[in-house]
């Protein structure tokens, strides 16, 4: 066994008084840091900062929902108009369809038919009408715009929403029809937007499907109100677009306070307070709509149109400043402060010192001063105390770090336990870290401590490179990812490169990721190697004892 | 019976420094002394005996075992004090003689603290504030509680004040009745021609001589030196044939070697001449070699 109790001892009394005062002034430190940040609530402030980015974001997206439903349901309105007078082609196509369908029972002995023989019957209708218009008399008296093979297209989509239901027929038929168009333009329109976008396919057909539900929603009602203004107008009727503009707006309005409302009930607020939100929302819908209709009267294009008009606040500051503010929002600041700047820094210092000094004293200072004689002088091996010093500056380490542990623990629990940002798992983490940091800190000090036979080139070496880490770690803080980039020099990062304390990785440990394991595995494969260095080659080295 | 035995030892630092082809054995219960100046080569020759050091060249060995293999077995018989008196970072001379003794494995503490009343230390004093020759006398008593066979001293007398060093010369003298094996380096000849059997001069980091202090102490012969009171006295003197060992003619002054045999014949001559004085020049270590390095700077020119 290469211990020596005696030796150990000495060691002890030697270097108690530091080990205290560095141990009771980091734990303090800690404590003092973890219960100020857990009770001053310095989340707040980034708290409300990630509030107003969300509700911009929030913003953005009713003003996008106010103006699309303001275009669709004006859209629909004129569309509806424009395809009035294809309406009349209704009766005439499932008149044709209807005879071809009996015509065929007759021919097969009452047999209904199948799926495919409708879609052949069908495709007859339409050519067979197709063809009827072609004549030369009646292609003249066609409708403005309407083409025989639009009129082909359109047979065989209205006899496709026919034969789902053959009871339906005549207006009802053709708004039906009217409608199922609208829903499935609204359906691949949004679905080929969100594969576009890369939401997994399930996801796209879910969120496809509720808007294009909406979306006929909305023109159901434009179609309903259309024929009401028919009806009561009589014969007069003359459809333009500029006169439902405003009643386009108000429909708006009304359905988004209507929505809002209705899931401000759900979700269990008081009617007061539900009318609130939902007027504000329509307050909302009603700025952007009007936006969107100056714009597109100062000669916009609809797209530029509607840019304009759901502008949320971070699109109106430039985007440099709402990149940092909303980097603001998210940064955390207990994980700077805890993680990159205590555990990584400012708790580290004094250990390191306590390393840097004791790790000297142990070997390299009785070497220079000479008391080493005194040891070597009795019968105890080189090994011995080499192997007896090392174990004293674990067992300090350990119980230093031991004691960091409790404390950090039971400043966490009084702070709030688990409600606190950083949760026990990521303290104890902390904390293991740090101690892995300060072993291959000690090591190497051990290392140049056991091969140097002046202190001042074990301190200078040892010390000296341990200090430039430190030092370098700060510098490396202003290029780090947890600084938020307003504040962040990104050239510094380099810093990070020249420091062994960038292997112990708190933003890994923070985040969840494992990243922070194999570094770990790193800290403490240079621990080891360094002290197996220094015993070794302090077996083999000249003594000027 | 050789219990530290030299061979050859060289250790060479560059440029002419260091210490070269060292070879020299100390017998049980003999007292071996090594004289020389700063940075000669003595401690560096002690370095080599305690294992602190490996040697490029030679063999160095302690009862049999080699010093730098063997370091640890044979620190069960060798105590040492260190030319450069530095403490452990202890309190006082007390925890620091405890911790020595735990550190030795030994229990009973009779003899330090004999060794305490014998060197008058007060070992609770303040490590940090001793003294340079409290410190010396603390040293030298941590390396002799154990009471192990061979003593190794590194100028263990510089910072002793002359009382003091008249009381651990005693001890010394007392170890060695015990018949310890002592070999210790001074750079004062007078205290090793008390203490030593055998004495060698290092020089430049070479042995130049190992000179034997009983041979030294009874020669068979003497010097004398006689001063004339007129010079034809004195030339007349010097035709007698008496060895003449140093001639000063300025003031009629002769240095000359009588063998005790001869001494009655001197006294009958010199009662026919007119003698200003006559002593007898005391030869010692010292003055032997200074005569020995005489002879190494005449022949190296």
């Amino acid at each position: 066994m290469y211990f020596s109790k005696a030796l150990f001892k000495q060691s002890v009394k030697a270097n108690w008084i530091k080990w205290v005062a560095v141990t009771v002034s980091t734990c303090v430190m800690l404590a003092i840091v973890i219960i100020v940040l857990g009770n001053l609530g310095i989340n707040d402030i980034r708290d409300s900062l990630k509030n107003v980015f969300v509700q911009a974001d929030q913003e953005s997206y009713l003003k996008e929902n106010a103006v699309d439903s303001y275009d669709l349901y004006l859209m629909t309105l004129s569309n509806y108009n424009d395809t009035q007078s294809s309406a009349m082609f209704v009766g005439i196509a499932t008149g044709s369809y209807d005879n071809k369908v009996e015509e065929f029972k007759t021919a097969n002995e009452g047999r209904e038919p199948s799926d495919e023989e409708k879609q052949a019957l069908i495709e007859q209708t339409a050519l067979e009408l197709k063809m009827y218009v072609q004549q030369p008399g009646i292609s003249g008296s066609l409708p403005e715009g309407i083409t025989p093979d639009i009129i082909y297209t359109l047979v065989k989509d209205l006899l496709n929403v026919y034969i789902q239901d053959t009871t339906v027929t005549g207006t009802d038929l053709f708004d039906k029809y009217f409608l199922n168009q609208i829903y499935n333009l609204s359906y691949q329109e949004v679905y080929n937007q969100e594969i576009e976008k890369g939401t997994l396919e399930e996801e796209a057909v879910t969120i496809a499907q509720t808007k294009a539900s909406s979306s006929k929603t909305i023109a159901e009602d434009a179609i309903n109100k259309y024929k009401e203004d028919k009806t009561s107008a009589g014969v007069g009727f003359a459809f333009n677009v500029e006169n439902y503009k405003s009643v386009a707006m108000h429909y708006v309005n009304e359905m988004m306070y209507q929505n809002v409302y209705q899931l401000q009930i759900e979700s269990g607020v008081t009617e007061e307070e539900a009318n609130q939100y939902a007027v504000s929302v329509k307050v909302i819908s009603n700025t952007a709509i009007s936006t969107y209709q100056l714009w597109l009267n100062e000669g916009k294009t609809a797209e530029e149109a509607k840019a304009e008009a759901t502008k949320s606040i971070s699109d109106q500051i430039p985007e440099k400043v709402a990149d940092a503010l909303s980097e603001l929002g998210n940064m955390d600041i207990y994980g700077l402060i805890i993680g990159s700047i205590f555990y990584k820094i400012a708790g580290l210092l004094l250990p390191m010192v306590f390393v840097i000094m004791t790790a000297n004293g142990l070997i390299a200072g009785q070497v220079d001063s000479g008391s080493m004689a005194y040891v070597l002088s009795t019968p105890t091996k080189r090994r011995t105390v080499t192997a007896t010093q090392m174990t004293y500056l674990l067992v300090a380490l350990l119980a230093m770090f031991a004691l960091l542990t409790v404390v950090s623990v039971i400043a966490v629990w009084v702070v709030g336990g688990n409600a606190f940002a950083i949760n026990f798992g990521e303290i104890l983490l902390l904390n293991l870290g740090a101690f892995l940091t300060t072993f291959a800190i000690a090591g190497y000090c051990f290392m140049c401590s056991a091969i140097f036979n002046r202190t001042k080139y074990s301190m200078s070496i040892g010390g000296g490179l341990t200090i430039f880490s430190l030092v370098c770690t700060i510098l490396g803080l202003f290029g780090s990812e947890v600084v938020p980039s307003a504040m962040r020099i990104s050239q510094m990062n380099f810093f990070n490169y020249l420091s062994v304390i960038t292997l112990f990785d708190t933003t890994s440990i923070l985040n969840g990721s494992l990243s922070y394991l194999w570094k770990f595995g790193i800290l403490l494969a240079i621990g080891i190697v360094t002290f197996i260095i220094g015993v070794f080659r302090f077996d083999k080295k000249d003594l000027p004892l | 019976m050789e219990v530290i035995k030299v061979q050859d030892l060289t250790k060479d630092y560059g440029e002419n420094r260091g210490i070269f082809d060292i070879s020299f054995s100390v017998n049980k219960g003999e007292t071996f002394g090594f004289v020389g100046t700063n940075g000669s080569g003595k401690t560096t020759t002690i370095r080599h005996i305690m294992g602190f050091l490996k040697p490029q060249k030679g063999e160095v060995s302690v009862l049999g075992k080699d010093a730098w293999k063997d370091s640890c077995e044979i620190k069960k018989y060798v105590e040492y004090v260190p030319g450069e008196i530095a403490f452990p970072d202890l309190r006082d001379g007390t925890s620091f003689l405890k911790a020595q003794a735990e550190l030795l494995n030994l229990k009973d503490m009779s003899y330090a603290n004999y060794l305490i009343e014998q060197l008058q230390l007060d070992p609770s004093a303040n490590l940090k504030r001793m003294s340079k020759g409290m410190k010396q006398k603390t040293a030298i008593v941590a390396a002799l509680m154990a009471d192990k066979d061979i003593l190794i001293l590194d100028e263990p007398t510089t910072g002793l004040d002359p009382l003091m060093r008249e009381t651990f010369l005693k001890l010394i003298l007392d170890e060695k009745k015990k018949g310890k094996t002592i070999l210790m380096s001074s750079q004062m000849f007078d205290e090793l021609e008390i203490t030593c059997d055998r004495v060698a001069l290092i020089y430049n980091g070479r042995i130049i001589d190992i000179a034997d202090i009983n041979q030294l102490k009874n020669l068979p012969y003497r010097s004398y030196k006689v001063e004339f009171k007129t010079p034809e006295d004195y030339i007349k003197f010097k035709k007698l044939k008496f060895e003449i060992v140093r001639d000063q003619e300025k003031y009629n002054q002769v240095t000359i070697k009588v063998y005790d045999k001869e001494i009655n014949r001197l006294f009958n001559i010199l009662q026919n001449y007119n003698l200003k004085f006559i002593s007898e020049v005391k030869y010692n270590l010292e003055k032997y070699f200074k005569e020995v390095l005489t002879k190494v700077h005449e022949k190296g020119g």
